[in-house]
C-alpha cells in the first residue's frame, strides 16, 4: 500500500488515480487518514490532477478541526491502493526483508541459522555418542527360517532334523521346526534358528554347515 | 415519488412525527398541511421548511454563497431534472460531471439539501446507466456513491453498485 513518494509527480499521480472514485482517503467521511496524507503533501497538487486538487481543497477546509477528525493516524504506507510499492522510510526495509525471508525459507537456510544449526548438531552428536558408550549395545539378532528339502521321499525327516539340530555354533540357537508337505509324499523341514548377527553370518551358516551333510 | 423523498428527509432529520402530505395537480406537487398556517406547496419549499424546523439550517448552506448554490441546485432539480428527456439526461450528466470535478459536495464543503435532492432525483438515471457511462462520468459516480453512503440519506432507494470496473481502461490517464 502507500502512494509512493508523495513529494514527486508519480506519487501524486497515484493519489489522483486513487481519489478519482473516492471522496476521502478512507471511508466516506473525513478522518485522520486524510490529515496524514494532507500533511505529507507539501504544496497543492498541480491543476491537471484534478481529483487530487479537489480532495486537497476540500480537506484544507477542515484545517481548523483536523485534530477532531475520527480515526487514528497511521504511517503513510498504510493508505492508498494495494499493489503500489511502499517507499516510505519506515516500512521499506521491513517489506524488503519479508520477501527475502520468504525466499530463503523456501530454498535453504539462512546464514545466521547455519552457525546455530552446526552448534546444535555438534551438541546432539556428543550427547548421542555418550549415550551409546554408556548403554550396553543391543545385540542384533536375526531369525532364519531354513527350508531343508530332501532329494526323495525316502529320506528320514526325523533323522534329518536331528542332524540339523546338531549343528552348533556360538550364537546359534535352534528354534521351532515343522514338517511341511510339498507334494508327492515329500515333506520339507522348516526349521527356525536365531543367530546373533555379530557372531554368526547367515550365509556362512548355510554354506559351511549344510554342505557338511 | 416526491412524497417518499420528503418522508425520507424527515427520517434523516430525525423527526419523530410524520407530517401529513397530499398532492396537488396532475404533476403531483406535494402539499404540506401545516397545522398553524397556510399549506405549503412545492418540494423545495417543503424541504427547506423541514430543515429549518428541525433546526438544521446548515443543510441549506452555511455561507450566503453556499446558500445560493443550494437553492440553485434545488431549483435545477425541480425544473430540469424532473422533466427531462433521454437526450437531456446526457447534457445533465455532463454538466454535473464538470461541476463536480473539483467539489466533493454540490454546495461548498459540506453536505446540504442540494446533495440530498439531487441524489434522489438522479438515482433512477444512475440505475439505468451502463457501466461504461458510469466510468465516463467519473465525478458523478464518485459523488453519487459518496452521498448514498452518507448515514441516514438512502432510505427508500436501493443502493447502486458503483464499483470501478478495471477491465475497461480509464480515459483519464
Amino acid at each position: 500500500m502507500g502512494f509512493g513518494d508523495l513529494k514527486s509527480a508519480s506519487g501524486l499521480k497515484v493519489l489522483n488515480d486513487f481519489l478519482s472514485d473516492r471522496s476521502y482517503i478512507e471511508g466516506y467521511v473525513p478522518s485522520q487518514a486524510d490529515v496524514a496524507v494532507f500533511e505529507a503533501i507539501s504544496a497543492p497538487p498541480p491543476a491537471d490532477l484534478y481529483h487530487a486538487v479537489r480532495w486537497y481543497n476540500h480537506i484544507r477546509s477542515y484545517q481548523s478541526e483536523k485534530s477532531s477528525l475520527p480515526g487514528v493516524k497511521k504511517p503513510l504506507g498504510q493508505y492508498g491502493p494495494l499493489g503500489v510499492a511502499d517507499t516510505t522510510s519506515g516500512s521499506a526495509p521491513t517489506t524488503a526483508k519479508d520477501e527475502d525471508d520468504d525466499d530463503i525459507d523456501l530454498f535453504g537456510s539462512d546464514e545466521e541459522e547455519d552457525a546455530e544449526a552446526t552448534r546444535l548438531k555438534e551438541e546432539r552428536l556428543a550427547a548421542y555418542a555418550a549415550k551409546k558408550s554408556k548403554k550396553p549395545a543391543v545385540i542384533a539378532k536375526s531369525s532364519i527360517l531354513l527350508d531343508v528339502k530332501p532329494w526323495d521321499d525316502e529320506t528320514d525327516m526325523a533323522k534329518l532334523e536331528e542332524c540339523v539340530r546338531s549343528i552348533q555354533m556360538d550364537g546359534l540357537v535352534w528354534g521351532q521346526s515343522k514338517l511341511v508337505p510339498v507334494g508327492y509324499g515329500i515333506k520339507k523341514l522348516q526349521i527356525n534358528c536365531v543367530v546373533e548377527d555379530d557372531k554368526v553370518s547367515g550365509l556362512l551358516l548355510f554354506v559351511d554347515q549344510v554342505s557338511v551333510r | 415519488m416526491a412524497l417518499r423523498e420528503l418522508s425520507s428527509l424527515e427520517k434523516y432529520l430525525g423527526q419523530k412525527k410524520a407530517n401529513k402530505y397530499s398532492t396537488q395537480g396532475d404533476k403531483k406537487v406535494p402539499v404540506l398541511q401545516n397545522n398553524n398556517g397556510p399549506p405549503l406547496v412545492g418540494l423545495v419549499t417543503i424541504a427547506c421548511h423541514l430543515a429549518k424546523e428541525a433546526k438544521r439550517p446548515e443543510l441549506l448552506g452555511d455561507t450566503a454563497e453556499s446558500r445560493a448554490v443550494v437553492q440553485q441546485w434545488l431549483e435545477y432539480r425541480v425544473t430540469k431534472l424532473d422533466s427531462c428527456t433521454k437526450e437531456d439526461i446526457k447534457t445533465v450528466l455532463k454538466d454535473l460531471n464538470l461541476y463536480l470535478q473539483d467539489k466533493v459536495y454540490l454546495a461548498g464543503n459540506q453536505f446540504t439539501l442540494a446533495d440530498v435532492f439531487m441524489y434522489y432525483g438522479i438515482h433512477p438515471v444512475i440505475v439505468d446507466l451502463a457501466i461504461q457511462d458510469r466510468e465516463q462520468y467519473v465525478n458523478v459516480t464518485r459523488w453519487f456513491d459518496h452521498i448514498q453512503r452518507y448515514p441516514g440519506v438512502r432510505h427508500h432507494l436501493p443502493p447502486v453498485a458503483v464499483l470501478r470496473n478495471r477491465i475497461y481502461t480509464s480515459r483519464h490517464h
